[in-house]
């Protein structure tokens, strides 16, 4: 039976993205950041994953508002990256998983969770700006990305974030092979990017937000999008996908590492979590 | 308020925020179908080689064309551009969203970057 280890909450952002690519890294501005990660990276080279969850938002790169899905499956056995309008990063495909795939979209329809699914997506920087940071090439493990409508409005509740994990924590469960599954929320965390309001950023609202999700996530599942968007800025609300990862944790977890750094634009959190049901994480 | 208004966002009219609301998205689709075509290469040569007859090919308003040739990022998104496509006609014409986003706060680059943690662990170059 499959078995979920444990789960990281991580902010995205393009910027992150160009800094990699510039080679930013040792930039006095950006090394907190990219230092940040490394113990995530560290733990989950140990865990060794055999299979990643990601949940993310894409940003216009695969879909449009023609038929924007409210959530998106990827099963396909490859994840092309995206041309996100400056030209493809140098990176190769992500591997999918097909045969967990479907699974998973036969478990989440049975949950009464529908996905649009498809055979293509590709990735834009709603993983591919941190992915680099938690992993080197080749990339080590299969990955599941899942898409959530965080962008036009309606978009889905918190508190159906938070169940989608938990649809996904079950099958996880149901799955027959023996893989370890890791999972990955990513977003946020505070920042808008428009109107006078531009650059706003904060903090206190960001670290309270790890707290909650860490001991209290129930907390976080009852604010609305208008509460999010008030505290962190109108595009923080993506920090709903957090939920999902968490959901699909342990009620307890074991904190692996937390980083807070918002040097410029966005508040950048970092949270890796691990169940407690799971005693060795290599295992 | 019901439950249906509170748990669809954009009803709270948040200060200096343009929530990208259906309406928003439906007035904004034509510019935002444009702008979407900038992810492929060939679409934005063509687009920087001829902005105007590039336009015209997605039937743009006069309004729409105008705001995008002023660059008036603020008009754009105020309009029902989304900012996430509306990047892609900015990196297109080499407008980072830095950039953006100082103008839409009525900022030069340099005021609006003073305003940044991060700014003050970048070692100023004379």
């Amino acid at each position: 039976m499959a078995k979920i280890i444990g789960g990281i909450g991580t902010s995205h952002a393009p910027s992150i993205a160009h800094a990699y690519d510039k080679n930013l890294g040792q930039d006095e501005a950006w090394k907190p950041l990219f230092d940040g990660y490394g113990p995530v990276k560290d733990w989950l080279k140990e865990a060794a994953p055999d299979l990643i969850v990601m949940i993310y938002n894409d940003h216009m790169n695969r879909f449009f508002f023609d038929a924007y899905p409210t959530l998106a499956l990827g099963v396909g056995e490859v994840h092309e990256i995206a041309d996100e309008g400056w030209g493809k990063r140098n990176f190769p495909a992500l591997k999918g998983d097909a045969e967990f795939s479907w699974h998973l979209a036969r478990s989440l329809v049975a949950d009464e969770f529908d996905p649009t699914i498809c055979q293509e997506i590709t990735i834009d920087h709603g993983i591919l700006s941190i992915l680099p940071l938690l992993c080197d090439t080749p990339w080590p493990a299969p990955i599941v990305p899942i898409a959530v409508n965080v962008i036009q409005h309606p978009v889905p509740t918190a508190r159906r974030c938070y169940k989608l994990g938990q649809a996904i924590r079950h099958a996880v469960e149901l799955y027959d092979r023996d893989l370890r599954v890791a999972i990955v929320g990513t977003g946020g965390m505070s920042h808008q990017l428009h109107g006078k309001r531009f650059g706003f950023m904060n903090e206190e609202w960001d670290n309270e937000f790890l707290d909650a999700l860490e001991t209290n996530p129930e907390k976080l599942t009852v604010l609305s999008h208008d509460d999010y968007m008030e505290r962190g800025g109108a595009e923080s609300v993506e920090m709903i996908m957090w939920l999902t990862m968490r959901g699909a944790l342990t009620d307890k977890v074991n904190r692996i590492h937390r980083h807070y750094y918002a040097p410029y634009l966005t508040g950048f959190g970092l949270i890796a979590l691990g169940c407690t049901d799971i005693t060795d994480p290599s295992t | 308020m019901s439950r249906y208004l509170v748990e669809s966002g954009g009803n709270r009219n948040l200060p200096d925020t343009f929530v990208f609301t259906g309406e928003r998205s439906r007035k904004g689709y034509r510019l935002n179908k444009f702008a979407m075509s900038l992810t492929n290469p060939d679409n934005r040569d063509a687009f920087r080689a001829n902005e105007g007859a590039y336009m015209d090919r997605h039937h743009l308003s006069e309004a729409e064309k105008a705001m995008v040739t002023a660059r008036d990022w603020d008009a754009l998104i105020r309009y029902g551009g989304n900012v996430y496509i509306m990047v892609k006609v900015a990196g297109t014409l080499g407008v980072t969203l830095l950039q953006m986003g100082a103008q839409m706060r009525g900022q030069s680059l340099e005021e609006f970057m003073a305003t940044r943690p991060g700014a003050a662990a970048r070692p100023r170059k004379e």
